[in-house]
C-alpha cells in the first residue's frame, strides 16, 4: 500500500504521463475522428486500419487508450495534491497555496468533464414565427420573432430569435431575444442560436384530387427519372430531373403548372431559426474547476513574485 | 485595391524591426558583445505602431480587431516587440543581446507572415460567432502568453547551443521565468476563456476539435516543463528540450491546424 502511495506521489510519474498523453493525443489529431470504419480501411493500409479500429483511434477521446492515462494521472494529480496539503498540514511553514488550488481545480475539472460525458444532451431544432415545441424538463419554447440581420456585403450581422419560455403552462420567461454568444439560461437547460434556414413548401395536387406538400430537398419518382425539388426562384418552383446518377435537367414551373404526374397548388416559403437546446450536468462543476484554476494561477504568480522580493 | 492604414503602419513596422535586427547584429560582432542601446526603442516603435494598427481598424469596425488571421498575426508581432522593449527595460543587461536578435527575428517573421497575399487584409466587422468579449480575451491572452514562450525558446536553443556555464545558468533561469510569466497568461487565455467562449457560442465548452486539441497538447509540455523543474535530474537539457518542442507545438496550433487539420477554427 505504501509502495503504492509513493509510486502515485511522484512528480516523476506526472511528467511521464503528460508526455505520454500528449503523444496520444499528437497521434489521434493525425486520423480523422469519428468516422465509420470503412472509412479507415480505404485510406490506410490493412494492417494500419485494422490497428486503428482495435485501438479505438477511430474515437480516441472516448476510448482506453486515452481514459486509462487519464485515470492513472487523475489518481497522480489526486495523490500529490493530497501529500502536498498534508505535509504542509504537519510543518506547518511554506504557505503556497496556488499549486494546491491549481491541481484542485484540474481534478474538479475532470470529474465535470465525466458528468459531462455521461450526462450531455442535445437537441437542433427549427421554429418559424409562432411555431411552439415541446422540450425536455417540462419546458416550452415559443417563437415569438426572428430577425437576420446582414452586413452591406451580404455576410451574416446578427441572427435574434425572440422566444417565450413557458415550464408546465406557467410563463418563466416572457420574452428572451436569443444571440448567438447570448444564449437563454433556463434552470437545467440552455438555449442556443445556431443557424437559420428557409423553409420552402411547394402544395401539389395529383390527378385524383389528392394534396400533398414537397419541402426544399425532397423528390418523387416519375416515368423513369426521380424530380427532386430544389427549392423557389423568383415565384417559380425549381426543380431538378435526374436519371440515374445523371442530371437530366432543370425544371421552372409556377402555380398552376404541371411537374410530373402533379399539378402545382401553390408555393410558399418562410424563415426558419435554427436554435440548440443542451442539457450539461458538467457545466457548473467546469466553471467553478475553471475558477479554481485561474484562481490558483494567479495566487501562484503573486506568491512567486513575493518570494523573488525578500 | 488599395492599401488600409493598419498595413502602412504595418509596413514602418517591419522596417524599424529590421533596423533594430541590423543594430543587434552589428553589435553582436564587436568583440565585447555589449547590448547596443537603442534597439530596444525602435522595438517600442514598431509596436506601438502595430497595436496603433489594431485600435484604427477596431474603430473601423466598431469591435476589438483581433478577428482574422491578419489582425491576429499583427497583434502577436506587435506584442512580442512590446514584451522584448519591456524585458530590456526591466530586466536590463539579463536580457541577452542574442535573445532580443531571436525574438526580433521572430517578430519579422510573423509580419512577414502577415503579409503574405493568401492572408486577406480586408477591414470587416465579424460574423455572429466572433461577437463576444471572451473571443477578446482568449485571443489576447493567447497571444501574450505566446509572446513570452517565443523569449523561452530562443533562449532555450542558446541554452543548448552555449558552452559557458555562467551564461548557461543565466539561459536556463530566463527560459523558466519567461514560461513563468507565459503559462498562467496562456492557460487563461487559450483555454479557460476560449472553453468560456465556446459554452456561450456552441453550448459545449471543449470539443476535440484539432485546434483545442493542440493548444491542449502544448499546455500539457509547458505543464510537463514546469514539473521537470521540480525533479534535479530533470533540469538542464531536458528543461531546455520541452520549452523548445513547447514553442515548436504554439506555432503548429497556430498555424499547422489550419492548413494541415480541419476544424472548427477556420477564421484564425
Amino acid at each position: 500500500m505504501q509502495a503504492l502511495y509513493r509510486f502515485f506521489k511522484s512528480v516523476r510519474l506526472a511528467v511521464v504521463l503528460l508526455l505520454v498523453i500528449t503523444a496520444l493525443s499528437i497521434l489521434a489529431t493525425l486520423i480523422p475522428q469519428g468516422q465509420e470504419a470503412t472509412f479507415y480501411f480505404q485510406n490506410y493500409p490493412p494492417a494500419l486500419a485494422r490497428l486503428v479500429t482495435a485501438l479505438g483511434f477511430t474515437s480516441f477521446f472516448q476510448s482506453w487508450l486515452f481514459l486509462i492515462p487519464c485515470a492513472l494521472f487523475f489518481v497522480n494529480l489526486a495523490v500529490c495534491t493530497v501529500d502536498r496539503i498534508a505535509g504542509r498540514l504537519r510543518r506547518g511553514t511554506r504557505r503556497r497555496y496556488g499549486p494546491d488550488l491549481i491541481h484542485v481545480g484540474l481534478l474538479v475539472l475532470i470529474v465535470g468533464a465525466l458528468f459531462t460525458t455521461w450526462g450531455r444532451r442535445e437537441g437542433t431544432f427549427y421554429l418559424g414565427k409562432g411555431d411552439s415545441i415541446d422540450l425536455p424538463l417540462g419546458y416550452r419554447l415559443r417563437l415569438l420573432d426572428f430577425v437576420d440581420q446582414r452586413y452591406e456585403d451580404g455576410r451574416p450581422r446578427d441572427w435574434v430569435s425572440t422566444v417565450e419560455a413557458s415550464r408546465q403552462d406557467r410563463v418563466v420567461v416572457a420574452s428572451y431575444p436569443i444571440e448567438v454568444n447570448r444564449p437563454l439560461r433556463l434552470r437545467g437547460l440552455r438555449i442556443y442560436q445556431t443557424n437559420f434556414t428557409r423553409e420552402e413548401v411547394a402544395l401539389l395536387r395529383d390527378e385524383s384530387g389528392q394534396l400533398a406538400a414537397i419541402h426544399g430537398g425532397e423528390g418523387f419518382r416519375w416515368e423513369n427519372s426521380l424530380l427532386v425539388f430544389t427549392g423557389i426562384e423568383a415565384e417559380r418552383a425549381v426543380f431538378e430531373r435526374w436519371e440515374g446518377h445523371t442530371l437530366a435537367e432543370e425544371l421552372r414551373r409556377a402555380p398552376s403548372q404541371p411537374i410530373g404526374q402533379y399539378t402545382i397548388i401553390e408555393l410558399s416559403s418562410r424563415e426558419l431559426t435554427g436554435l440548440k437546446a443542451v442539457k450539461d450536468p458538467g457545466f457548473v462543476p467546469v466553471i467553478a474547476a475553471l475558477v479554481l484554476v485561474a484562481a490558483g494561477l494567479s495566487l501562484t504568480f503573486i506568491q512567486k513574485r513575493k518570494d523573488k522580493e525578500t | 485595391m488599395g492599401y488600409t492604414l493598419s498595413q502602412l503602419l504595418a509596413v514602418i513596422a517591419f522596417a524599424l524591426l529590421a533596423l533594430a535586427a541590423v543594430a543587434q547584429v552589428v553589435y553582436l560582432l564587436r568583440r565585447e558583445r555589449r547590448l547596443d542601446p537603442f534597439s530596444h526603442y525602435l522595438l517600442a516603435a514598431a509596436s506601438a505602431l502595430l497595436l496603433a494598427g489594431i485600435v484604427e481598424r477596431s474603430v473601423r469596425i466598431r469591435f476589438v480587431a483581433v478577428t482574422n488571421t491578419f489582425e491576429s498575426l499583427v497583434f502577436f508581432a506587435g506584442v512580442t516587440a512590446l514584451v522584448l522593449f519591456l524585458y530590456r527595460l526591466l530586466a536590463g543587461e539579463r536580457l541577452l543581446p542574442l535573445v532580443a536578435f531571436g525574438g526580433t527575428v521572430i517578430s519579422l517573421a510573423l509580419l512577414a507572415i502577415a503579409s503574405s497575399p493568401a492572408i486577406p487584409k480586408e477591414v470587416l466587422p465579424p460574423i455572429p460567432a466572433l461577437q463576444s468579449y471572451w473571443l477578446v480575451l482568449h485571443v489576447t491572452l493567447s497571444f501574450i502568453g505566446e509572446s513570452f514562450f517565443i523569449v523561452s525558446f530562443v533562449a532555450a536553443v542558446l541554452y543548448l547551443a552555449s558552452r559557458d556555464e555562467e551564461q548557461k545558468k543565466t539561459l536556463d533561469r530566463l527560459t523558466y521565468t519567461a514560461i513563468g510569466i507565459g503559462y498562467p497568461i496562456f492557460t487563461a487565455g487559450a483555454l479557460i476563456f476560449g472553453a468560456v467562449w465556446a459554452q456561450a457560442a456552441w453550448g459545449s465548452y471543449w470539443s476535440w476539435d484539432p485546434k483545442e486539441t493542440w493548444a491542449l497538447i502544448t499546455w500539457l509540455v509547458y505543464t510537463a516543463f514546469l514539473h521537470t523543474r521540480l525533479v534535479k535530474k530533470l533540469r538542464g537539457r531536458l528543461s531546455a528540450i520541452l520549452s523548445i518542442v513547447g514553442f515548436a507545438f504554439t506555432v503548429f496550433t497556430f498555424f499547422g491546424v489550419n492548413y494541415l487539420l480541419s476544424g472548427l477554427h477556420s477564421y484564425g
